[in-house]
């Protein structure tokens, strides 16, 4: 959480104990950006209306260095605009003070449950990665044209290669990227963004 | 006497009757009656024509001899002196009746000794007495306003006049019998007749309409001091909800967490009971923001304590505080050590704080550098013993030499939308305190200096 009054901080945090959840607070955004992030799903408490870099200006840094946490806005202000602009960039609840504690406690979770999701997702990602670094160049080269639709024999006649050996790389890609069917290894290769024809 | 000779005389060029303006010849015939009747006939005034036609008064009287019919002795006064005289006391007295209605100034003389009191016409008219009514201390009396009776009794004023005998100058009220006032202003000269009695010579002005509009003015200027308070609060809306909103929010927050403690199983009431504890503190906090604003929104007639400028300043840095740190002003304030309280009105010179301080601010808002804003307090310089003086010391755009002592007109401004009245108020305020308010360019780098210095309570 980062709100630059010590009161809003501490009372936030006691409210966040309370719900048996663990805070860390930070006086500046600066000070946040400093910080080591834990690996385990979280999500950021932001004050719109800081001295110095605004909760907005925070929005903007962390996106830009591809850090990515779900933010809750709260703000003392009622400021549509700048709402607007923060859930433009991707804010998963605003909240304007005073506001209700189960709000607030409501978002927490929501954000939470996002950042795990988030995590697992990319958790899965870097695991399917790590699978298609272990394909050979020649598998690799298979794969793509077997996502793109085309049958053994026509991947055979592209490569100058014979049917036999197109089947015998393909039983090796299926077990490598742990596919159970031709179908599910088109989705992991959306997922990798490998490209076809 | 008429400006003819004894050869006029004699060649009979004057005639008697010819002398003799024909509105008085009535009076001459009557004079000429009562002689024949009784030999005599009483002096009377009259006119006479001189030779060049001019008029001349006299006082004629005559007689005839006893036993005569027609020889006696008759003495014509001139009476030209005696009546330019007179002319010239009926004008003097005339310029005095009309000196004392124009300057709403009455006088009067009171003999100690035989308590004989005279008073002017327009003395009379002041005290809506009939002209002319034997005046005595006790009518007096039942027109003085009751308060001020009392404060005459108790000081005793009238056995003092009377034993002392010094001129003495006082003010007092009237109460009318339709129970409209009256503010008067009263100096007696002691003088002694040539018997030594004491008697009073004194005049007694009426002074109810310059009181009233002072006491107009005051209320003006009381009013638009508030005023611009209450825009200077305006402008600072926001930051000041937001120091409301802070403390208030905190004290829903620990509630719902106190509430959530409880509800725990088992409970957690160690904390609870912390929370319990903040809560109080920031409830101070928010009243104590709470107070401030309504210090300075509150609109009444100034007053005059002693007071901890220290403090003052406090609160007003305390209240600014938002604002200063959103436009990244930072602040410091220096207090001389064993400063003497000040004698004012806390709200005053609250106002008079906080526009150096804002003023400060809006100096610095386009500046690049370093916006760092002093408030000092100390002993002044020239006169530690009898005065405080405080500086708010900015590194903004500063001021040119030319505008120093401009910037204290009212209706001039540099800020865009501004209303040019903050300055020319605080001045007033400062010097209604007996202090003095002005500005220097710094010597030392950018920015502007305001001091203002205060005397210190007694």
């Amino acid at each position: 959480m980062v709100d630059d009054d010590a009161a809003m901080r501490h009372s936030t945090q006691c409210l966040i104990r309370s719900i048996g959840l663990r805070a860390e607070t930070f006086a500046s955004a600066q000070q946040f950006l400093k910080y080591k992030r834990p690996d385990e799903p979280s999500c950021l408490v932001l004050d719109m209306r800081m001295p110095g870099l605004s909760g907005l200006d925070l929005q903007k840094e962390l996106a830009e260095a591809g850090v990515e946490i779900p933010i809750i806005f709260v703000t003392a202000h009622g400021d549509i605009p700048m709402s607007v602009q923060a859930m433009k960039a991707g804010a998963i609840e605003f909240l304007t003070k005073p506001y209700r504690d189960q709000d607030l406690v409501d978002a927490l979770h929501d954000a939470l449950k996002r950042d795990e999701a988030a995590r697992t997702e990319q958790t899965k990602l870097r695991d399917l990665r790590r699978r298609f670094d272990s394909l050979t160049p020649r598998e690799r080269e298979v794969m793509g044209l077997v996502v793109s639709g085309l049958l053994n024999k026509q991947i055979a006649g592209e490569l100058g290669s014979t049917e036999q050996t197109v089947k015998f790389h393909r039983g090796h890609i299926m077990r490598k990227m742990q596919a159970v069917s031709l179908a599910d290894l088109v989705r992991m290769a959306a997922s990798l963004s490998i490209p076809h024809r | 006497m008429v400006q003819y000779d004894r050869e006029d005389l004699a060649s009979g060029r004057v005639r008697w009757t010819d002398l003799t303006p024909s509105e008085w010849r009535n009076r001459d015939e009557r004079g000429i009656a009562e002689l024949k009747e009784t030999g005599i006939f009483q002096p009377f005034e009259k006119e006479y024509f001189r030779k060049d036609g001019s008029r001349v008064p006299v006082l004629l009287g005559g007689a005839l001899f006893e036993g005569r019919s027609n020889e006696g002795v008759a003495f014509v006064l001139d009476l030209s002196e005696q009546k330019r005289t007179e002319r010239a006391l009926q004008r003097s007295e005339a310029f005095l009746a009309e000196g004392q209605r124009l300057s709403s100034t009455g006088t009067f003389s009171w003999r100690v000794a035989t308590d004989e009191i005279t008073w002017s016409a327009q003395l009379y008219r002041i005290y809506e007495l009939e002209i002319g009514v034997p005046v005595t201390l006790e009518l007096i009396r039942t027109r003085v306003h009751p308060e001020d009776i009392s404060l005459i009794e108790k000081m005793k004023m009238v056995d003092q006049a009377r034993a002392a005998g010094n001129d003495f100058e006082w003010q007092y009220r009237l109460m009318m019998p339709d129970q409209s006032i009256k503010y008067l202003y009263a100096v007696a000269h002691a003088t002694r007749d040539e018997n030594g009695q004491l008697e009073y010579i004194a005049a007694i002005q009426d002074v109810t309409a310059a009181r009233l509009s002072e006491e107009a003015l005051g209320k003006i200027r009381s009013d638009l001091a508030h005023a611009t308070r209450v825009m200077t609060m305006g402008e600072m809306v926001s930051s000041i909800s937001h120091e409301i909103n802070q403390p208030l929010g905190s004290i829903a927050n620990y509630g719902n967490a106190a509430r959530r403690f409880l509800a725990a199983e088992p409970k957690r009431l160690q904390e609870v009971d912390q929370a319990l504890a903040k809560m109080v503190t920031e409830a101070d906090r928010a009243s104590a923001v709470i107070s401030g604003i309504r210090a300075l929104s509150r609109k009444s007639q100034p007053e005059r304590v002693a007071l901890h400028i220290e403090e003052l300043i406090d609160e007003v840095l305390a209240l600014v505080h938002r604002e200063l740190v959103s436009r990244q002003v930072v602040v410091r304030a220096e207090f001389g050590e064993e400063l003497p309280l000040v004698r004012g009105d806390r709200v005053e010179l609250q106002q008079v704080l906080l526009n150096l301080v804002t003023n400060g601010a809006d100096a610095m808002s386009s500046s690049s550098g370093s916006r760092a804003l002093l408030v000092r307090a100390e002993r002044s310089e020239q006169e530690p013993d009898s005065f405080v003086d405080v500086c708010v010391q900015d590194s903004g755009i500063g001021i040119h030499a030319g505008e120093l002592d401009r910037i204290f007109t009212a209706f001039y401004t540099t800020k865009p939308a501004g209303m040019g009245l903050g300055l020319a108020i605080s001045r007033t305020i400062v010097e209604a305190h007996g202090g003095r308010l002005w500005a220097e360019a710094n010597n030392d780098g950018p920015g502007a200096t305001f001091h203002f210095t205060l005397p210190a309570a007694a």
